[in-house]
């Protein structure tokens, strides 16, 4: 466990020095800072405007840093040879891989943190206080990136190239956030062929439409039931994903 | 028992293009061993194996054929490595930690207790304790070996893997590479080091294995080339001069 924790401590600490970090976090900033002025044309919808864009750019924030830095994850590890003074020491390969995720991820986790707490001054600012909602969205968003972190380092260790394994994830990103629709034109489509292509790529992104929580803002009551089963999806498919990682990693030579 | 035994080691490595796949031989075939307490040398031109050699004993790469053992344990092993202490050829580090945050973090990785004190104090030992919170990407070449000399000492391993530890450095650093390895030696460690310069291979090895296109051709003793200098030398060149994949300077 010391092991794992100490990978991921020094995988936090390279995110959170990186420079990228921090043009991701003040680009947060800046679509936050800018949806004030999108607010004020929206008349009586202001906060919602507020609230949307603010959510929406937390995400976009977390997508964009998890997807190039999962991909790099060990990718990079391995064209700068930082990788052997790590494998020549009694490290498995599991330990290893997840330490770096749990680092990358926590680096992510922190990036969201600081904005979400930007974003809720801005709104108890505007006079609106959305309670306990905002903090299960946030949380939402969270595990949206956990899926999303697991695939782009599943891809890394699968294509070897960062600009596939960057297109994959963001096609499935894409995918995830279409999953009902594309079981409705699977449902819909005479033709075989389409129809198991179609209902494949169901089966296969992940349903992230689960983790929406401002199109469902408006709907009195959260189930904790729903809550619980979309946590429990959340962490079902990572798992999946990381494990199928370790088997790639485990087989690699370095 | 073996420091390190080989056994018909074997590594091919494979390309896969289009429609079909190369084959380039990394080593083939290499049998020796080290026995505890020398210092032994694997001597060879570029591209003639040594690395992949390196890499195979500490398990990064996985054998075609055959197969090597650390005291013991068949390779790849994970737990018989916190006895072994490796120094890259050019040792690559996390630019964004400090001095002390990377030497921590290998103390805390080889299960060492303490890593903060223990980091500390191999920077005393190599002379870097005022660059102790400076970040990596702020060191020059030099600095950069010792924190690479430091981290493959700091478990105290028993088995030293250097990969050509004396390319590139200067002449005063060559000295005092030379000095450290042959105290680690009196201090009852293994030291199994790869080379192409034959000065220093001779300087300091007891046993030296001459790689040829990836092929151990002769393992020599001390005594073959201590009494005649320049013997090692002469021993190498018949075997490794016709094996160059270029051809000879003839201005």
């Amino acid at each position: 466990m010391k092991k794992i924790l100490s990978i991921a401590r020094y995988t936090f600490i390279e995110n959170v020095r990186n420079r990228v970090f921090y043009i991701l976090i003040l680009f947060g900033v800046v679509i936050i800072g800018a949806s004030l002025l999108l607010a004020a044309l929206g008349g009586e919808q202001q906060q919602r405007i507020l609230l949307n864009i603010g959510l929406g750019a937390i995400e976009v924030f977390a997508l964009l840093t998890v997807s190039f830095s999962a991909v790099t994850l060990i990718l990079e590890e391995m064209e700068s040879k930082t990788i052997y003074l790590v494998l020549t020491r009694p490290v498995p390969r599991g330990v290893y891989l997840f330490g770096r995720y749990l680092g990358l991820a926590a680096a992510v986790y922190c990036g969201m943190a600081i904005m979400s707490v930007m974003h809720l001054g801005v709104l108890l600012l505007k006079g609106w206080n959305p309670g306990l909602k905002y903090f299960i969205a946030i949380l939402l968003s969270a595990e949206k990136i956990t899926i999303i972190s697991s695939l782009a380092l599943f891809f890394s260790l699968f294509s070897s190239s960062a600009v596939s394994s960057v297109s994959f994830t963001f096609f499935l990103w894409v995918m995830g956030h279409f999953s009902e629709e594309l079981n409705f034109l699977a449902n819909k489509l005479q033709l075989v062929v389409p129809k198991l292509l179609i209902k494949t790529f169901y089966y296969i992104a992940p349903n992230l439409q689960y983790y929406n929580l401002r199109d469902f803002w408006d709907v009195p009551g959260l189930s904790i039931k729903w809550l619980s089963a979309a946590s429990a999806y959340g962490v079902a498919y990572s798992l999946v994903f990381l494990f199928l990682s370790l088997w790639l990693f485990k087989n690699r030579e370095f | 028992m073996h420091a390190i035994e080989a056994e018909k080691l074997t590594k091919i490595y494979k390309k896969q293009h289009l429609f079909s796949v190369s084959r380039t031989s990394g080593v083939e075939e290499l049998s020796f061993s080290v026995k505890e307490g020398e210092i032994f040398g694997l001597l060879g031109l570029n591209g003639s194996g040594k690395t992949t050699t390196i890499k195979l004993i500490l398990g990064l790469l996985k054998p075609t054929a055959g197969g090597v053992s650390i005291f013991g344990s068949r390779m790849p092993a994970v737990d018989v490595l916190s006895r072994v202490g490796y120094l890259p050829e050019v040792p690559y580090f996390y630019r964004y930690l400090t001095a002390a945050e990377i030497l921590e973090f290998y103390a805390n990785l080889s299960g060492l207790k303490d890593g903060k004190k223990l980091a500390r104090k191999m920077l005393e030992l190599v002379g870097l304790s005022e660059r102790a919170d400076k970040k990596l990407s702020e060191f020059s070449k030099g600095m950069l070996q010792r924190i690479g000399l430091a981290q493959s000492l700091l478990h105290e391993p028993r088995l030293l893997v250097y990969d050509e530890p004396v390319s590139g450095l200067d002449p005063l650093a060559v000295q005092e590479m030379r000095g450290l390895l042959l105290k680690l030696k009196t201090q009852g460690k293994t030291i199994f080091l790869s080379s192409h310069m034959i000065s220093e291979v001779e300087k300091v090895c007891d046993r030296v294995g001459i790689l040829v296109r990836g092929r151990l051709v002769r393992v020599l003793e001390q005594k073959e080339w201590s009494q005649n200098p320049g013997t090692l030398e002469n021993i190498f060149v018949s075997h490794a001069g016709e094996s160059s994949e270029m051809g000879r300077i003839s201005l």
